[in-house]
């Protein structure tokens, strides 16, 4: 009996383990200085703080508000809590701030809770990934399958539309693997660019690493390696340069975080990455606009920049 | 009339290879157009399996003497992102970051084997505990980025630094490129926590603790001290595995290892070794981990979707510990 009821004990807690494991996630998020004057309050809730680029993300509206002296902003981390994210959004209604920005986790739950701070006559700006319905002032976010299929129309232009090409996905269950690869067969289609092996990665550098291993281990020629993430390409460059095989072979990512894809070009790792903007910048624009009494448009796809090696110094071209 | 068993099934250790057999024998019939038979095929799954490796073996130490150490994955990351604050961003000598490294590894685990030994915490929590306070440690020294090669100027720019020679030394491969640096490091690891559970004084007391600890504890076994040990060591490994980490991926990633304690723990079970504790061994491990191991290489080589990969993964682990069941009359 003793050992049943510590064997149900262990299941619970490694129920409530997952829970945990999400306070882990909480990252500083020291409220800002407060400046003499300001007239002005935005409550930013972030739906979580573990990806780097939603670290950028939070970095990039944190930089774009000290420019504006009249503002400041509340950040607050989900830590990937749907829950958690409503009550953020509550809690800014109840401190009565000027305007909201939300990066929702999802857009069912939080729908709802958005619908009601635009009731209580608080704007609100839903960054990269939507709310369902119209019950919001304005959403900024990038196009993921545009990104892939400018993606593939670079290597289709690269290789004169001819190649073996290898793909690393990302989480095949969530929305932006689907579309950087649906987008990036699209760019590819109807030229001799041959997809040999694919395989889900996950976005993690060591399975990026591992299943390049075996891709590697499989085909002797490989022209491109295209990873739905920056870390992807990196762990398919390491991969292949153990193997001693990484000057034949083109990798391309996406992302372009500072310090992880745009960092790679610079080294020469990778040939291209596709930059997945954050909107922090342009978040914070729009918000003074709103603020300011000026109409903004209800939808505001970011434009993309491709970093090649060639092009770093003049920060990379805009992708139409 | 049923044939007897053949005695070699009977051990421990010979059902643990029959299992890897069976893996092996996957491999030999799904070859990828030959994949599986190319030498390096193999270089590279123990090159995969090392990291796991290292970790199982602590893993092992602290569940034989009857504990279970859930912070492996967590204590590889801080490591991880300690080290390459130290070697790449600080350009240390690893002469002093690896002993540094080693040492915070030992700690998280002696914190852990402390609350287990003396506090009477249950191990499960207190490694519980300690699995969300490293992950947390890893996240505020690294300030939540990946810690690579880029470093941020104070003026928000960045400036790329080469990485460290070590980073390269033990991401680089012996024996004519035929054996990865990783792997070479976890036999060592597997060699010296062997000879300390099954020829050391402390080996056997960790046995005796796992299968009575109220009577080793009446036999004078130094029960706190030796469980301390163990959490310890366990913490130490996983170190050990956070520095091959971050050699392997040239960056000190503060997500690194999540999870990573579940297949630890898996490659020690399947290999044979007991969850409560008492009977196991490293050798055992060893086989887990190999099986392991192979076995998700024989599916990546594959192509195998991810989602079958999942269903496919249980289904011939529990294959696998069905060969190996225990078969009493």
């Amino acid at each position: 009996m003793r050992t049943t009821s510590r064997r149900i004990c262990q299941a619970l807690l490694l129920g409530s383990m997952a829970s945990l494991a999400g306070i882990a996630n909480t990252a500083p998020d020291a409220p800002p200085p407060a400046p003499a004057k300001t007239p002005f309050t935005i409550g930013m809730s972030q739906c979580n703080l573990g990806e780097p680029w939603r670290v950028q993300m939070n970095a990039d509206v944190k930089a774009a508000a000290e420019r504006q002296p009249e503002l400041k902003v509340v950040f607050k981390d989900a830590q990937n809590d749907t829950l958690r994210q409503r009550a953020h959004v509550e809690e800014f209604v109840g401190a009565g701030v000027n305007l909201i920005i939300i990066s929702p986790k999802e857009a069912q739950p939080l729908t709802e809770p958005v619908a009601k701070a635009m009731k209580a006559g608080i704007p609100v700006i839903v960054l990269d990934r939507a709310v369902l319905g119209d019950q919001y002032t304005c959403f900024i976010g990038a196009d993921n399958r545009k990104i892939g299929k400018a993606a593939g129309e670079w290597v289709v232009k690269k290789f004169g539309g001819k190649g073996k090409v290898v793909e690393l996905k990302g989480l095949m269950t969530s929305t932006p693997g689907q579309d950087r690869n649906a987008g990036f067969r699209e760019g590819i289609a109807g030229s001799g660019l041959e997809i040999l092996f694919e395989a889900d990665m996950k976005w993690l550098e060591p399975d990026a690493r591992k299943e390049m291993e075996s891709a590697l281990a499989r085909f002797d020629k490989i022209d491109v390696v295209y990873a739905h993430n920056d870390p992807g390409a990196h762990g398919a460059y390491l991969a292949a340069k153990a193997a001693g095989r990484e000057k034949e072979i083109c990798f391309v990512g996406i992302d372009a975080l500072p310090q992880e894809g745009v960092a790679y070009v610079a080294q020469g790792l990778l040939s291209a990455t596709f930059q997945y903007p954050t909107g922090g910048a342009e978040a914070i624009d729009t918000a003074m606009k709103i603020l300011k009494g000026e109409t903004v448009p209800k939808k505001i796809v970011l434009g993309s920049r491709v970093f090649t090696r060639d092009n770093l110094v003049k920060g990379g071209d805009l992708i139409n | 009339m049923i044939k007897p068993t053949p005695k070699w099934l009977l051990s421990p250790a010979g059902r643990a290879l029959a299992a890897l057999l069976l893996v092996v024998a996957l491999g030999l019939v799904f070859n990828a157009d030959g994949a599986f038979f190319k030498l390096g095929t193999h270089r590279d799954t123990l090159r995969q399996a090392s990291t796991y490796g290292i970790l199982a073996c602590g893993m092992t130490l602290v569940i034989v003497a009857g504990g279970i150490d859930l912070a492996v994955g967590s204590v590889l990351a801080v490591v991880s992102v300690a080290f390459s604050l130290m070697t790449i961003h600080g350009g240390w000598s690893p002469w002093l970051a690896i002993p540094l490294c080693l040492l915070l590894g030992a700690a998280c685990g002696g914190v852990s084997g402390g609350l287990a030994a003396w506090c009477r915490v249950q191990p499960f929590i207190a490694t519980l505990a300690m699995m969300v306070f490293a992950r947390g440690l890893a996240k505020t020294i690294s300030g939540g980025m990946k810690v690579s090669t880029a470093v941020q100027n104070t003026d928000g720019t960045y400036r790329y630094v080469d990485v460290p020679p070590v980073f390269r030394a033990i991401d680089s491969r012996v024996l004519s490129e035929n054996l990865s640096m990783v792997t070479v490091i976890f036999a060592v690891c597997a060699i010296i926590a062997w000879l300390a559970l099954s020829r050391h004084r402390w080996g056997r007391y960790l046995q005796a603790i796992g299968g009575n600890e109220e009577a080793a504890r009446l036999s004078g076994v130094p029960v706190n001290m030796a469980k301390l040990a163990a959490y310890m060591a366990c913490g130490l490994l996983a170190a050990v595995a956070g520095l091959c980490q971050a050699a392997q991926e040239q960056q000190g990633d503060p997500e690194a290892g999540a999870g990573y304690e579940l297949t630890a723990i898996a490659m020690v079970v399947i290999g044979g070794t007991h969850l409560m504790g008492g009977r196991g061994g490293i050798l055992l491990t060893l086989i887990g981990t190999l099986t392991i191991g192979y076995l998700d290489k024989i599916l990546s080589i594959n192509a195998v979707p991810e989602s079958r990969r999942l269903m496919l993964t249980a289904v011939i682990i529990v294959a696998a510990v069905l060969t190996q069941r225990h078969r009493r009359v």
